[in-house]
């Protein structure tokens, strides 16, 4: 038994589909509907001919998943040519099973990390200095900064998922995420003490003088170091704003 | 202005579809997403300015697994219409820019509860969805992505409608009762409100080097701050 090539416009449809991957996002089975419906073009090339083939298929892809959304384009991928190898008759079809539940944690971690723990606050950063000079200079630099990565993964992670399981993992080796993840967090920690110490330096110049200048950047380094803590201790940002205001109101009633 | 409500909630809808259901180009970020309410509403600038403060406040909560952390879209749609509306009525003074800030966060915690609502309703999508498909009917996933996607965009649409609402009422009704001297006396809180973003930045970004490479930059960006605006 062969089954068929994946035609280009599938392939096409497939890699279009992926941007809606949390498009159903649920408690109950995450990320389950979206990865169906991402993989559902090439399902039906592959069970061209063979609906209950397609249908169990289609259940396989409607179990639990759940990963960081750019990192699950190489799932994607590779499970697209898994798919093809079961409908081949030449793999059994609990390995795709296996195989998304075997790295969709790993690669959940390795995304969350990179994605929300360093780039995004690397972007933003970068993105709420420049909006300083120009608003939209901040928002270009944002989008930019983010998406040039951002894409360039989904891009590549889905390649090299179609290349096979082999290939997905040799791409995640060389792609080196975690030792970029370390890089960007520093970028981010440059950008973040940037922010700091220019909106303190633009208050402490109203001061009028250097010891109060001084004063008010001991100040800025405390308050910084306390709001680290207290997101440590699991506080939220909310909570410090209520904090906050209600000081605010209490200053307006005396 | 109800058009301006109207391209308030289509453009909402379309930066929440972007927070989770869809893209995440990040258009969703406060920074994207005040400017634009500042643009609807009549003050780019203002409503730029806003979101470049709430672009970091937020960030330290991460969209992990299944925790959905405060709705940061919804704080810069109220955020973004009030600084615009109060811009063109009171003026964006100190206070009132404190003020706005601080008023967020309800709106950012009651986003996240309609997040949760959501994607509580969407369980009940996708178990319809697997009905279908075990009766044989395969296009019953497209259909249930494409209700899991209306009801983010719905939901969307909806919160930055309401939000947008109480931006422009809070700018037009409750900044003006409160005169020059308490608008003067809230601004006082306001250098740590961007302290507390940068505070976010720090609490992601932690390595080894994180603290000696930020507060160096901090001190150094202070330094420079300070000795070219007194030299102008």
């Amino acid at each position: 038994m062969t089954a068929p090539a994946l035609s280009a416009a599938a392939r096409r449809a497939v890699w279009r589909r992926q941007f809606l991957l949390q498009g159903c996002w649920n408690y109950q089975g995450m990320q389950n509907v979206g990865f169906a419906y991402a993989i559902l073009p090439a399902l039906r090339e592959f069970y061209a001919g063979r609906p209950e083939e397609a249908l169990k298929a289609v259940k396989r892809h409607l179990e639990f998943f759940n990963t960081q959304p750019a990192m699950g384009t190489v799932i994607l991928g590779a499970a697209v040519r898994l798919e093809e190898s079961v409908a081949a008759g030449e793999a059994d079809p609990r390995s795709i099973g296996t195989f998304k539940v075997g790295l969709m944690g790993s690669l959940g971690a390795i995304g969350d990390a990179f994605f929300w723990g360093a780039l995004r606050p690397t972007a933003s950063a970068a993105g709420a200095i420049l909006a300083l000079l120009h608003p939209l200079a901040g928002i270009v630099a944002l989008l930019a900064l983010y998406n040039a990565t951002h894409l360039l993964v989904r891009f590549r992670g889905f390649a090299a998922g179609m290349q096979g399981q082999e290939g997905a993992v040799a791409w995640l080796r060389a792609a080196g995420l975690s030792g970029k993840t370390e890089d960007r967090k520093l970028a981010a920690a440059v950008l973040g003490g940037a922010y700091a110490g220019a909106y303190a330096g633009r208050h402490a110049v109203l001061g009028g003088d250097l010891f109060i200048a001084f004063v008010l950047f001991v100040l800025g380094v405390a308050l910084v170091r306390l709001f680290t803590a207290l997101f440590r201790k699991a506080v939220s940002p909310s909570e410090i704003l209520a904090f906050l205001l209600v000081v605010g109101v209490l200053i307006l009633w005396d | 202005m109800a058009f301006r409500f109207a391209l308030a909630a289509l453009l909402g809808s379309l930066c929440y579809l972007d927070r989770t259901a869809a893209f995440q180009f990040m258009l969703h970020r406060p920074l994207v997403v005040a400017t634009l309410m500042g643009a609807v509403f009549g003050n780019f600038a203002a409503g730029a300015q806003i979101g470049a403060v709430l672009e970091l406040l937020y960030i330290a909560r991460l969209p992990v697994g299944a925790s959905v952390p405060p709705d940061d879209t919804g704080a810069a749609v109220f955020a973004g219409a009030a600084a615009a509306a109060a811009s063109s009525s009171i003026g964006l003074d100190g206070g009132s820019f404190t003020a706005l800030l601080l008023f967020t966060f309800p709106f950012a915690e009651l986003g996240k509860i309609a997040d949760r609502h959501v994607r509580k309703v969407n369980g009940r999508v996708a178990h319809l969805t697997a009905e279908a498909v075990d009766r044989g009917d395969l296009r019953a996933v497209e259909h249930g992505l494409l209700a899991g996607l209306t009801l983010f965009a719905l939901s969307g649409g909806l919160l930055a409608l309401a939000f947008s609402g109480a931006g422009v009422a809070v700018a037009k009704l409750l900044l003006p009762r409160f005169g020059p001297g308490s608008h003067l006396e809230f601004s006082a809180l306001l250098p740590a409100l961007p302290l507390l973003g940068a505070a976010s930045v720090y609490s992601c970004s932690r390595t080894e080097r994180t603290a000696a490479v930020f507060f160096l930059t901090m001190a150094a960006v202070f330094a420079a701050t300070v000795f070219f605006r007194w030299a102008a």
